[in-house]
């Protein structure tokens, strides 16, 4: 969106268009450069496996990869599999995220919640949460809630940090004038600090959302089963070699499609945010 | 002293939830089976480590992640600083990085299990290439930010590509550089005790599911806490040097 | 002053001492026993030198700092909290980003449970007012510097408070929207006059809108001098009158030393 200004000059309207245009450019070339490399990827892969350097066990071509990802599709496994992984990722990621924001809000609020929880936050932040695995299954057992558990664990604390951050990062003024317009103090967190620091607490769940996924598939490797995760250790356990590839496939897919997902959301969601305006 | 006082008052909400722990599994309000006292679980730590138990997995554990964790730092702090000085290899490389971030790294569990089996080397294999990523990233967005105008009074100041590489661009891609270590030695903690739960023979994570699998459930809890303490220190340990690299170099 | 002014007076500020506690560092006194009344529908300037504490007294008179010590009452009733009688304008405008224009201006009408159809009939009387017309779904980061000013005058005058606050409101623009904000400002005024405190460090704009000029010493603040300002407000050519250009002088010549007293006092480097 260009910028309006009280007194527009030509050459700066034109030097907009230019801009836009070298922009749009250096999109188109840039996505062109990376399915490019892509293609050179796969068509290195295909030529790698099939020069006789490497056993078809140890690299399967990438045709013989997709071949398989094709008939797990059309036989079912996959869409199995892939709803089940997502099924316990994205229920892990949107209890992490709402209580994630919660916490933030109310560390924000109140100096007790503040002090009780600060140390958990930052002592548990560069702890490998993963290990707890083993005692969340032994209070919950093997099913669904243990692997959900350990996703919630592990993807909240992104959530109450950026939140923390967000809402300790909203301008004065804005409260004030929140204050000053005779909002109370509930509507002050709902109505103006919530939505100023929603630009922060998105990017906490940015980096959520993929902790996620890593998560539900490790718990669903260790534990077995459905489920990408496990679907790829039961093809490892088997040596079948091109089901590990078409998970890793598969799994780099999910991956990707959830990160631009989320992208397109923070841009649906922020299209007033100062760095929408300057694309 | 007041800065102890305030560092105790600071860390008092996880004394008491250990108290809380004690006083809960003591009372038998829950399930001492599942949630044993925390008394018991510093004595079964003690026991372990006097049996060699802890140690010896211990030692495993920590050569297969320093190693993986010292080679992606070192292939990924020269991809990156590659990508960001020779503007056609990054052209190519860079879409393979982007490509290759989103993958969960996890994923590469299964296929280095494949490759190399249980042992130490699809370990070190795996913290490789999953710590690589962010180290890559960190040592390419800092060589990137370096200040151009450093570069060229250094370059017209005589000097070559190699001393331009070390006397200006390392030092201050160096922040961003750090900030991408920080991120892979956490993921290289979480890759680690991931691979040795799921599929391994020796070290912490194989140590936590065999007393699992045991009924040895106070063991079980304190290598647990070992390990989660361990993470949590090595970040610690990582951010004071960082504070005294910096400091150093000014 | 006998007391009999007080009754008059809309606001009443009485020996105020504030004091700055920064979270790391000595407290610092920002304002030194400052007394002032500011008479209804008054336009009164508040000026002097940066780190007078100027715009710290402003928030005390809304409400959003704690008064220690002293007393500030606004028509015989103590100020305790921020409320819509007394309306604020940022120098930064604190628009609200994530809402439009109109999204903006109808906020302190929602507050005050305004019914539907009046609020927004009443918001788009203001939007029109400042100029804003066309611009209501226009989000604050699509606007310019003079047009967000505009919004945010906008918004404080559509929930009609008694008094006017504004802390250094131009101060973020380039010169000339500044002086076509000041212009403006005059003609709004002059529509729907407000008791208006309006903070800044510019004399000649403090001649240009004011009535009356507090001149406020460097830190610790006091009020040094209250100078009557008698120039024709209404004369399109008055900065070339002779009485501004004295009144200008007059004002700026006490203000000059405080001026100097507080770069002096500024931290070096």
């Amino acid at each position: 969106m260009a910028r309006v200004e009280d007194t527009t000059s030509l050459a700066s309207a034109e030097a907009e268009v230019s801009r836009d245009a070298a922009r749009r450019l250096d999109v188109i070339f840039r996505s062109g450069a990376g399915i490019f490399s892509i293609l050179l990827l796969l068509v290195a892969w295909e030529a790698f496996a099939r020069s006789g350097k490497v056993t078809a066990f140890m690299l399967p071509p990438f045709s013989a990869v997709a071949q398989r990802i094709y008939a797990d599709a059309i036989g079912g496994e996959l869409w199995v599999n892939l709803g089940v992984t997502m099924f316990r990722a994205l229920t892990g990621f949107v209890i992490a995220a709402i209580g994630g924001v919660a916490l933030g809000a109310m560390m924000s609020r109140n100096k007790f919640v503040r002090w009780f929880f600060d140390p958990i936050i930052s002592v548990g932040f560069p702890m490998p949460k993963i290990a707890f695995l083993p005692i969340i299954i032994l209070w919950l057992g093997v099913y669904d809630v243990s692997k959900i558990s350990v996703v919630v664990v592990d993807a909240i604390f992104p959530v109450v940090t950026a939140t923390l951050a967000g809402l300790a990062g909203v301008e004065r003024a804005l409260i004030w004038s929140g204050r000053n317009m005779g909002a109370s103090e509930r509507e002050l967190m709902w109505q103006v600090a919530l939505p100023a620091a929603l630009p922060q607490i998105l990017t906490g769940l940015q980096v959520a959302l993929p902790i996620a996924l890593i998560l539900a598939i490790i718990a669903e490797m260790a534990m077995g089963g459905y489920g990408l995760g496990g679907a790829m250790m039961s093809a490892s356990r088997f040596a079948d070699s091109r089901g590990v590839f078409a998970g890793i496939v598969e799994i780099a897919i999910v991956g990707y499609v959830l990160i631009k997902a989320m992208a397109l959301t923070r841009r649906r969601l922020l299209v007033w945010h100062e760095e929408a305006s300057h694309h | 002293m007041q800065a102890l006082l305030r560092a105790g008052l600071r860390y008092l909400p996880l004394v008491l939830l250990a108290a809380a722990w004690e006083a809960v599994a003591r009372f038998n309000l829950v399930d001492t089976s599942a949630l044993p006292p925390l008394s018991k679980v510093a004595s079964a730590w003690i026991d372990l480590i006097r049996a060699g138990e802890l140690i010896d997995n211990g030692k495993v554990s920590l050569y297969r992640g320093s190693l993986g964790l010292l080679l992606a730092i070192f292939g990924g702090g020269g991809l990156g600083l590659l990508m960001a000085r020779w503007r056609l290899f990054d052209i190519f490389v860079n879409p393979l990085v982007e490509l290759f971030y989103p993958l969960p790294k996890s994923a590469l569990i299964p296929v280095t299990v494949l490759w190399l089996g249980f042992g130490d080397g699809s370990k070190i294999l795996l913290i490789f290439l999953g710590c690589m990523i962010p180290v890559t990233i960190g040592a390419y967005n800092g060589a990137r930010g370096s200040d151009h105008a450093l570069v060229w009074s250094a370059s017209s100041m005589g000097a070559n590509r190699v001393r331009m590489m070390w006397d200006v661009i390392v030092p201050s891609a160096l922040p961003e550089l750090l900030n991408g270590i920080r991120t892979a030695l956490a993921l290289a903690f979480i890759l680690l005790v991931s691979s040795e739960l799921i599929v391994s023979q020796q070290g912490f994570g194989y140590l936590i599911g065999y007393l699992g699998s045991t009924g040895s459930y106070e063991g079980m809890y304190a290598v647990v806490l070992t390990v989660a303490f361990l993470g949590f220190a090595a970040d610690r340990v990582y951010q004071l040097f960082i504070e005294w690299l910096l400091a150093w170099r000014e | 002053m006998a007391a009999g002014m007080d009754r008059q007076s809309q606001i009443v500020i009485e020996g105020v001492n504030h004091t700055y506690r920064p979270p790391r560092g000595r407290p610092v006194l920002a304002l030194s026993d400052v007394s002032l009344q500011v008479q209804p529908r008054e336009f009164l300037a508040l000026l002097g030198p940066s780190g007078c504490g100027k715009s710290t007294l402003l928030y005390l008179v809304g409400g959003f700092l704690p008064i220690e010590a002293g007393r500030i009452a606004v028509k015989d009733k103590a100020v305790t909290a921020p409320g819509p009688d007394r309306g604020i304008v940022f120098q930064h405008f604190a628009l609200f980003p994530w809402k439009t224009v109109r999204a903006n201006v109808l906020y302190g009408l929602e507050r005050q449970g305004m019914p539907r159809a009046e609020r927004e009939r009443r918001a788009q009387a203001f939007i029109d007012m400042v100029g804003l017309s066309g611009f209501e779904d226009s989000y604050p980061s699509q606007l310019s510097g003079g047009m967000k000013q505009r919004a945010a005058i906008a918004r404080t005058l559509a929930f009609d408070p008694d008094i006017l606050l504004m802390d250094e409101p131009f101060g973020a623009l380039d010169a000339q929207t500044r002086a076509l904000m000041q212009t403006e400002l005059l003609n709004i005024w002059n529509r729907t006059p407000k008791t208006v405190i309006f903070v800044t460090h510019d004399v000649q704009e403090a001649v240009y809108l004011a009535q009356r000029i507090a001149v406020m010493s460097a830190r610790p603040g006091r009020i040094k001098a209250v100078i009557e300002n008698k120039v024709n407000h209404r004369d399109p050519g008055v900065t070339r009158s002779k009485e501004f250009v004295e009144k200008v002088d007059e004002i700026w010549n006490l203000v000059r030393e405080e001026a100097i007293k507080a770069e002096a006092k500024k931290p070096s480097g």
